[in-house]
């Protein structure tokens, strides 16, 4: 690309009553490049103006001055061109006023003892953007060698069934892989569902088998029973399936990374690469190398995930006191199967069960804790149950001891009902021993709503048992991905197949494979089937978007992805091990591969690399290297006291539209920090940190997303790994005799910009403290 | 605190209760509005809560020997606030009266009163008992005469002209009432030793007393202590919403005390002195009785008219029938009077029969309707005083 630079810079919104204009001018002036300024540049005048620039060919590669790049986007936004905004309003004059900062008189520009520091941070952040327009190429999409679009649907419950449905009336090729003999799932096995319509009182029949004869109709879905998936290998748009019947052993099985106490010597040393290499072939003998694709392989565009849960195994001291081991004491797992056969008889002696209490937590004394995996969906399952023991008998009796009764939305029009019938009982309380009592059980509780101790007479007694989603014990997607077949790290998640369920729902830890149902979190039927929607349609988009070459999510539609200058890389595999979405492979000497569609575009890597040779088109060590190396860095030399001079990078996603709210809010902070947005705070190459020291910046803030168990990072892992980075910057900064309080990590959510002016106050103080950077001036 | 309780559910006793004008307790979700509400609820355990998750999981052992159930005088505080619509205030209401049914005896009376269709009944005995005694009176007046002076006794209490001992004998009525009076108190009497005995165990049970055994005499300390307590109607003033009530029930039981007071007086005249009635209408006794039956018929008619107003509040049978009682008892009273004076013999005499009527509903069936709240609500005041419910 022959890049024709040009500046524009708006006057607008009180822009050009703060800055002297001449002086911002003359920036790109002296760089001998074309400069216009516009009262409002975005107005219908100003972005003509712009644009004919554009058709006329005399711009591609555009600065523009302006408003924050988060506003405005869509009117600054042109074919082919390079855009950069300079954030001259949310950035610079809206949070530094003239009042704090008075211009300065023409005697005291000349001086050695007054600088204009907004004038000073909105030249460097124009330089800024002129270097960056120079460094940053227009990116071209990745396309994939094979494509396919059909969808693989992991699961044939209910979820999996509506989720093949949904994206088969849309038009796509589905194949659904159950691995029971037949279709179904445990919908299959019940009596009854919770109601879906008003007034929510009585239950229906499942359906289940209305869901059965539809897939019938259509003949785009494919199904495969007593089939499971043997590995998922390449990419999205492109992921060879190998399927194999259940429990067979193939050379296609996906090998396992090996476990951890495996990876130590006897002295707990951590064993080398060969060692281990070698340890890990034969811990999978007979297993296929990740990166040998199967000829025989189906070719699929996206997986639907959605294998369900399977019911809990209550064992252990913490429940002896529920009389798990008498016959009369079951789950509800089991009661639902008996109800399935006919009317309520118990297991023991087949006597007809009317007096049923349904326990919804462990009890004891200790906590108000439910049994694990409980929840809204278990506290509708006793409520359904204890309907059948009225159903059943019109003298039965269904007692539910609670410590949490959950029934979402519309549900609590049931909950209701059920209050209102003259044989349901349900108090809170603790149950603190089931025992047998001749024929029949006793249920002791305390804490209750009736008083402190209770005893119940029961003909049978059920137990709650939590949905535990399959992917607690098992990978279940066998994804042939060097970082191993399953989700990373999922017990953040409860083992959930899940990435962050608020913000990013039906995404799982792996791009392309899209969870849905009880495997994401405990669901009824109704809410299963609205989520199996949920992830069709993200498996769409994620096909489409990777035929289109550019990124699903969360920078949906970003064409760029990473690029390797392999001629230098060590194979040092730290790409491959940090990505948090296992983008990367790599072969047997460590050399990585890049899997574009798997990518994120998060920049996790380039901010790992060591040789520095991972770069995006627009996004680079070198174009962000180049902007730091932009700001001007005021010496001695310059003034008498010169200004100190702050570098942050902050996080795209909360901490820069954080700050842009602080600017909207008027709110001032020291003008001698220069904002950086990035990727993530995991692209952040250390670096950048040295390089910003070593040209005499004062100090470097790393602001970011929260991360640990109820992280914010948009790319998971991203704030975590770079504060470990930061934190290892300590003996770095020592070699240079600089203290390691200079280099400093911090964590804001978007919603509170309000504590970043004090945060960045607060360190710009401590910096002032330690002094000047002695390599100023250098 | 307190020990171990098995829970039986009684779906029956829930079916009673919801027959009983009860039929939204299931509705109760145990926030415990409704014991913050209430301004007499006493600070440990306080009712109605405990009440509202007993009866809607039918458990009769507890509800009907509580001494709480009685401490409540259905201001309707509870009903209005109540953010579930479960109004229990009326399921108090209900089981007080199912605790009436289960303390008298016999059985048959308690079911009967409970019955609207036995209402026909209830009225047609006393009718045709006062109906034969009435003309035993107006037919046998000279045969009856020759018996009464065998024993040495005067048979017509009678004067000249109008008088309804010339239509009813004086000894008819008495012979009737007071042997009824006397099976009505040992009715109540046993249903008494077994409530109190019951609510003691209750509150032990339930920790509501620190007193271990009952001692009588403390006991009846305790109820002579209330009865100011009952006569001004503290308690009952203390539920805001209940002041326009007061007037109404505070007029109906002094009316009440008034006519016990009357038919004292005269009882003690006709028998002692042998004067008979009908007073004159100068006789201060008269102007009490008077004054009495005219306060009786305006607080029943009131209570009747708060009754209808009060939409949020489920009026059952039990409730108009002992109203219906009260007013039918004042109007018949009152009117027997007037056409007497106006000289209606006829009309008089037969207003007198219905007053008779009424009047036997009243005693018959004191411990069988909702009027044995005088007894129960007061005894169990008692015990609370007694025990130190707080």
């Amino acid at each position: 690309m022959d890049k024709k630079y040009g500046v524009y810079i708006c006057t607008g919104c009180g822009i050009g009553d703060v800055l002297d204009m001449e002086d911002l001018v003359d920036v790109p002036d002296e760089e001998g490049i074309n400069c216009t300024t516009h009262a409002c540049l975005c107005g219908k005048e100003g972005a003509a103006l712009i644009q004919k620039d554009v058709d006329d060919g005399k711009v591609n590669a555009l600065v523009i001055g302006a408003c924050s790049r988060r506003v405005n986007f869509d009117v600054f936004k042109y074919d082919n061109c390079i855009v950069e905004r300079v954030n001259l309003r949310e950035g610079v004059v809206w949070p530094h006023s003239r009042e704090k900062y008075p211009a300065l008189t023409e005697d005291q520009k000349d001086d050695e003892e007054h600088f204009d520091q907004i004038q000073m941070k909105a030249e460097d952040y124009l330089k800024m953007g002129m270097i960056r327009v120079e460094k940053v190429e227009l990116p071209v999409p990745f396309k994939t060698e094979t494509f396919s679009k059909k969808i693989l649907v992991l699961g044939g419950g209910i979820t999996g069934i509506s989720a093949a449905l949904d994206a088969a009336k849309i038009g796509f090729e589905v194949t659904i892989v159950e691995k029971q003999a037949k279709l179904g799932g445990y919908a299959a096995n019940m009596r009854s569902q919770m109601p879906v319509v008003e007034p929510f009182e009585e239950l229906i029949p499942t359906v289940i088998d209305e869901k059965l004869a539809e897939i019938a109709q259509y003949p785009n879905i494919q199904v495969k029973t007593a089939t499971e998936v043997a590995r998922i290998a390449g990419q999205p748009g492109e992921f060879t399936v190998t399927f194999k019947t259940p429990g067979q052993k193939i050379p296609f099985d996906v090998p396992f990374p090996l476990p951890e106490e495996m990876t130590m010597d006897e002295k707990g040393d951590e064993l080398d690469a060969e060692t281990l290499h070698a340890k890990y072939l034969e811990f999978n003998e007979g297993k296929n190398d990740i990166l040998q694709l199967d000829p025989e392989g189906e070719l699929y565009g996206a997986v639907i995930l959605a294998a369900g849960w399977r019911t809990d195994t209550l064992e252990g001291d913490a429940y002896t006191h529920l009389g798990l081991d008498l016959p009369d004491v079951i789950t509800n797992d089991e009661f639902e199967k008996i109800a399935a056969k006919g009317k309520i008889l118990r297991p023991s002696d087949g006597k007809e069960a009317k007096s049923v209490v349904f326990i919804q937590s462990p009890g004891k004394d200790e906590d108000d804790a439910d049994f694990p995996y409980c929840g809204s969906v278990t506290s509708q399952v006793a409520l359904k149950q204890a309907k059948y023991v009225r159903n059943d008998y019109a003298d039965g009796k269904a007692y539910i001891i609670y410590q949490h009764m959950r029934t979402p939305g519309l549900q609590e029009n049931f909950y209701k009902s059920m209050q209102q019938d003259n044989g349901i009982f349900m108090t809170k309380g603790a149950v603190t021993q089931v025992s047998k009592n001749g024929d029949d059980l006793t249920v002791e509780a305390s804490n209750t709503l009736l008083g402190d101790a209770i005893d119940i007479k029961a003909d049978l007694v059920v137990v709650s048992a939590g949905m535990v989603p399959v992917t607690v014990d098992d990978p279940i997607i066998n994804l042939a991905y060097r970082q191993g077949p399953g989700f990373r790290d999922n017990d953040i998640f409860g083992g959930y197949a899940d990435s962050n369920y608020i913000c990013f729902p039906y995404e799982t830890q792996r791009t392309g494979v899209y969870a849905a149902g009880a495997i994401r979190r405990a669901m009824t039927i109704e809410e299963s089937m609205e989520d199996a929607t949920g992830a069709a349609l993200k498996a769409i988009q994620c096909i489409e978007s990777a035929d289109r070459g550019v990124a699903v999510h969360p920078r949906s539609g970003d064409m760029t992805y990473p690029d390797f200058f392999f001629q230098r890389c060590t194979q040092c595999k730290r790409c491959t091990v940090e990505c948090p979405f296992g983008a990367l492979d790599d072969d047997e000497k460590g050399t990585p591969k890049i899997n574009p569609t798997r990518c994120r575009r998060c920049g996790t890597c380039m901010g790992a690399c060591p040789e520095r040779i991972i770069s995006f088109a627009d996004y680079s060590i070198d174009s962000i290297g180049s902007q730091i190396k932009a700001i001007g860095v005021p010496s001695e030399d310059d003034y008498d006291e010169p200004p100190y001079r702050i570098l942050a990078l902050v996080c795209e996603n909360d901490a820069y539209p954080a700050l842009d709210m602080v600017g909207m809010n008027r709110i001032d902070y020291s003008p001698d920090v220069r904002l950086i947005p990035v990727r993530c705070l995991g692209s952040v190459n250390s670096i950048w940190i040295k390089d910003a020291l070593a040209q005499g910046m004062d100090g470097v803030i790393l602001i970011g997303c929260k991360h640990g168990d109820d992280y914010q990072c948009h790319f998971m892992k991203g704030s975590e790994l770079a504060e470990v980075r930061a934190n290892k910057m300590g003996d770095a900064l020592a070699s240079l005799a600089l203290e390691e309080e200079r280099v400093r990590f911090e964590e804001i959510a978007i919603d509170e910009y309000d504590k970043l002016p004090g945060l960045l106050s607060d360190f710009v103080e401590e910096i002032e403290g330690l002094g000047p950077n002695p390599f100023k001036g250098f | 605190m307190s020990e171990k309780y098995l829970v039986q559910p009684d779906l029956a006793y829930i079916d009673e209760l919801e027959g009983l004008g009860a039929d939204t307790l299931k509705k109760c979700f145990q926030c415990a509005t409704c014991s913050v509400a209430c301004p007499i609820a006493p600070e440990d355990s306080p009712f109605p809560r405990k009440e509202m998750i007993a009866a809607s999981w039918g458990l009769k052992d507890k509800l009907q020997c509580s001494g709480d159930i009685w401490l409540c005088h259905e201001c309707g505080d509870c009903s209005d606030l109540c953010p579930r619509g479960a109004r229990p205030g009326d399921v108090l209401s209900a089981i007080r009266y199912s605790a009436i049914k289960e303390y008298s005896q016999p059985k048959f009376l308690a079911n009967a009163v409970e019955d609207p269709k036995k209402l026909p009944l209830l009225i047609a005995i006393p009718g045709l008992w006062f109906a034969l005694l009435a003309f035993i009176t107006m037919t046998a007046g000279e045969t009856m005469t020759k018996i009464f002076h065998t024993i040495g006794i005067e048979w017509s209490h009678g004067g000249h002209g109008i008088a309804q001992a010339n239509f009813f004998s004086t000894w008819f009525v008495d012979l009737t009432f007071i042997p009824l009076s006397i099976c009505v108190a040992v009715v109540f009497g046993l249903s008494l030793k077994r409530f109190v005995i019951d609510i003691h165990e209750n509150a032990v049970a339930e920790g509501k007393t620190d007193k271990k055994t009952i001692d009588i005499k403390a006991l009846l300390q305790a109820l002579v202590s209330i009865i100011p307590v009952v006569l001004k109607h503290d308690k009952f003033n203390e539920c805001e919403a209940n002041q326009d009530r007061a007037t109404a029930h505070m007029m109906v039981l002094y009316s009440f005390i008034g006519l016990a007071v009357v038919t004292g007086i005269f009882c003690v005249v006709l028998y002692v002195f042998h004067i008979p009635g009908p007073y004159s209408q100068l006789n201060p006794v008269k102007w009490l009785g008077n004054i009495s039956g005219a306060a009786l018929v305006i607080g029943s008619l009131l209570m009747i008219k708060n009754r209808l107003a009060k939409k949020d509040q489920v009026s059952a049978y039990k409730d108009w029938y002992i109203l219906g009682v009260v007013l039918s008892l004042g109007l018949t009273g009152l009117l027997t009077e007037m056409t007497r004076l106006a000289g209606y013999a006829e009309v008089t005499y037969f207003l007198y029969w219905l007053h008779l009527i009424a009047i036997f509903n009243l005693f018959a069936f004191l411990p069988f309707s909702k009027m044995a709240h005088l007894v129960y609500r007061t005894t169990a005041m008692a015990y609370a005083e007694y025990g130190n419910r707080k």
